[in-house]
């Protein structure tokens, strides 16, 4: 079965604690290829527990995920996809401090069948996109917060994703290095056509996705109708 | 970058963690070669001393556990010579005598018959007249250890020997041995007509159903015991307990090594389970990330052993070096226990972890994010 919906989550909730503390509720949405959509919320409100499950590295409690209209139902599943279609962007980064800048867009690409040569073109190809092309040798803890995303996000595309999930990806930035990474991520889902989806607690940043999702204790309250910023913090 | 590539870069950019790693799987080796050496060399010396003399069999008293403690009558050689099979009988007295500076050597007593001074590698000098007392052969080490040459006395129990020969035997105990006249070492220890040890040339040595025949004729004679120089410590109570210690001390330091690196491992694994999420994160397996972590393990115990094995040489010749020890041990560890220790050192490396990865696999992606 084929589906223009890239991702669909059906009925997906979330529970921790044996059911005791409910994060997710009934979650119902669709994200398209070429899409770019912000889940937006206050803390607690699930919003990254939605994403982390939307890659697959929480599993739902309840519900099933589909990508492409084949659901996913497997942890092996999920790795296949991660390596292959789902590059993730963390809010913290989430390097390797023992790996180079190079190093760490490079790891991603363990288990793809490119060879040395190709793989050295690319992880180039990668960080000279994000910028950081003379800082190719350089391990994290020597570049700046607004670089070390970078370098992240350098990973998460290195294998040419359909997806881009990105959790606060500029809450560690100050403002100017935050519109550098989110005009970074936004050139690289147009120029790629990939489908982007962003978790914020800002709306100005979230306003520039062409779709908003809001969420509230663990359910969708509405879509593309940003809440002010004070509410959502 | 493959994953030994990686798995390099992680061990050589965590420096202090990859070294105390290494140096605790070097000292687990190192220990266990050294002390399990020393076990093991300390019968390969007896045996070797006893055959560079040619000596096929040996006889000592029945029942008596310290190695120099049963004395012989010299009056049964002729009857043992008669046996058939035996082509020579040498009585052989030993003792730890004391010498100058209160030091003490092992001086052995031969017959003047004895096919031993036929054995006897002369460096330099000569060997004893037939009518001489108080002179001695002293060997390559002790005088060296003692700093004596051919013309100075060696004192043994209190009376002067003059060194006449200097001997350049291969074994170490018969290195540091000096050999004086039988009749003058059972005067000075009060065992005259006694030696301490036989020495049996077989005329066929090779044929083991006649050295059968001949020990069981021996033993038949009088309360002695006849066996070939590789089983005459195998009843011996002092070089058992000296056995038993060194190889207690072995395993127990193998197995303190053992469990610090096994700690290690897990430890260094489990420091980093936030690793192994972002890993997991970014598309790597349960089986990828297994075998990155255990090909860490497996550089890590593979460095240490190398350490470990330079180390065990080391300790080795330490031992050997102190003069309790190397006097009448040469500690050398045998390839085979050098290969053995090492292959084990390696595969525990391997199996240490093995457990720690699938442990730290186990765990969701998820919750290993969230490790701070």
């Amino acid at each position: 079965m084929t589906s223009r919906h890239l991702l669909q989550l059906d009925h997906v909730g979330h529970a921790f604690d044996e059911g005791r503390i409910v994060a997710l509720k009934d979650i119902n949405l669709d994200f398209d290829e070429g899409e770019s959509a912000a889940i937006l919320g206050a803390s607690g409100s699930g919003k990254t527990t939605l994403i982390l499950i939307m890659c697959g590295i929480r599993t739902p409690t309840r519900g099933v995920l589909r990508w492409k209209g084949q659901p996913i139902t497997t942890l092996r599943q999920w790795t296949d996809l991660r390596r292959t279609e789902i590059g993730i962007v963390f809010q913290d980064f989430n390097l390797f401090s023992t790996l180079t800048a190079a190093e760490n867009v490079e790891v991603a690409m363990f288990g793809s069948s490119a060879g040395t040569a190709e793989r050295k073109r690319r992880v180039e190809a990668a960080l000279g996109t994000v910028g950081l092309a003379d800082r190719a040798t350089h391990l994290p803890q020597e570049l700046s917060g607004g670089e070390r995303q970078r370098v992240a996000i350098a990973r998460s595309i290195i294998n040419d994703p359909k997806l881009i999930l990105a959790d606060e990806p500029t809450g560690n930035l100050d403002s100017k290095n935050a519109m550098a990474i989110l005009d970074l991520l936004f050139d690289l889902q147009k120029a790629r056509g990939s489908t982007l989806v962003m978790v914020s607690h800002a709306p100005d940043q979230a306003r520039r996705c062409a779709r908003q999702v809001n969420m509230k204790d663990g359910e969708v309250i509405n879509e593309n109708a940003p809440v002010a910023r004070e509410e959502a913090l | 970058m493959n994953h030994l590539e990686l798995a390099y870069r992680n061990l050589k950019r965590r420096r202090a963690r990859s070294i105390l790693t290494i140096l605790g799987v070097a000292f687990a080796v190192g220990s266990f070669i050294t002390l399990y050496g020393l076990s093991r060399s300390v019968h390969e010396n007896v045996e070797r001393s006893f055959d560079e003399h040619g000596t096929d069999l040996t006889v000592k008293r029945r029942g008596i556990a310290e190695p120099f403690g049963g004395t012989i009558p010299e009056e049964l050689i002729p009857e043992i010579a008669k046996i058939p099979g035996v082509e020579d009988v040498a009585g052989q007295l030993l003792t730890f005598a004391a010498t100058d500076n209160d030091d003490n050597v092992l001086a052995s007593g031969w017959s003047p018959d004895s096919f031993y001074w036929t054995t006897a590698p002369l460096k330099a000098g000569r060997l004893p007249n037939p009518d001489e007392s108080r002179v001695a052969l002293i060997g390559s080490e002790i005088a060296r250890t003692l700093d004596k040459k051919i013309g100075d006395d060696v004192t043994l129990l209190g009376e002067k020997f003059k060194i006449v020969g200097l001997t350049d035997f291969h074994s170490i105990i018969n290195r540091n041995q000096v050999i004086v006249k039988l009749a003058d070492l059972q005067e000075l220890t009060f065992r005259t007509g006694a030696v301490t040890f036989l020495s049996i040339k077989l005329k066929n040595p090779g044929d083991e159903a006649e050295a059968d025949r001949v020990s069981q004729a021996i033993e038949a004679l009088d309360k002695l015991t006849a066996s070939p120089s590789e089983g005459m410590l195998r009843n011996d109570s002092l070089f058992g307990l000296l056995t038993a210690v060194s190889t207690s001390m072995a395993w127990v330091a193998l197995f303190m090594g053992v469990l610090m690196v096994l700690n290690t491992l897990l430890m260094a694994v489990l420091e980093r389970t936030r690793e192994i999420g972002i890993l997991s994160a970014i598309g790597w397996s349960k089986e990828r990330i297994m075998l990155a972590l255990i090909i860490e393990g497996f550089i890590l115990s593979a460095f240490g052993a190398l350490v470990g094995i330079a180390l065990g040489m080391a300790g080795s010749k330490f031992l050997s070096a102190i003069p309790a020890i190397g006097r009448y041990v040469a500690v050398e560890p045998t390839v085979p226990l050098i290969a053995v220790t090492a292959f084990a050192a390696m595969v525990l490396g391997i199996l240490g972890s093995f457990y720690p990865a699938w442990v730290a696999t186990r765990a969701s992606p998820a919750a290993a994010l969230e490790r701070a």
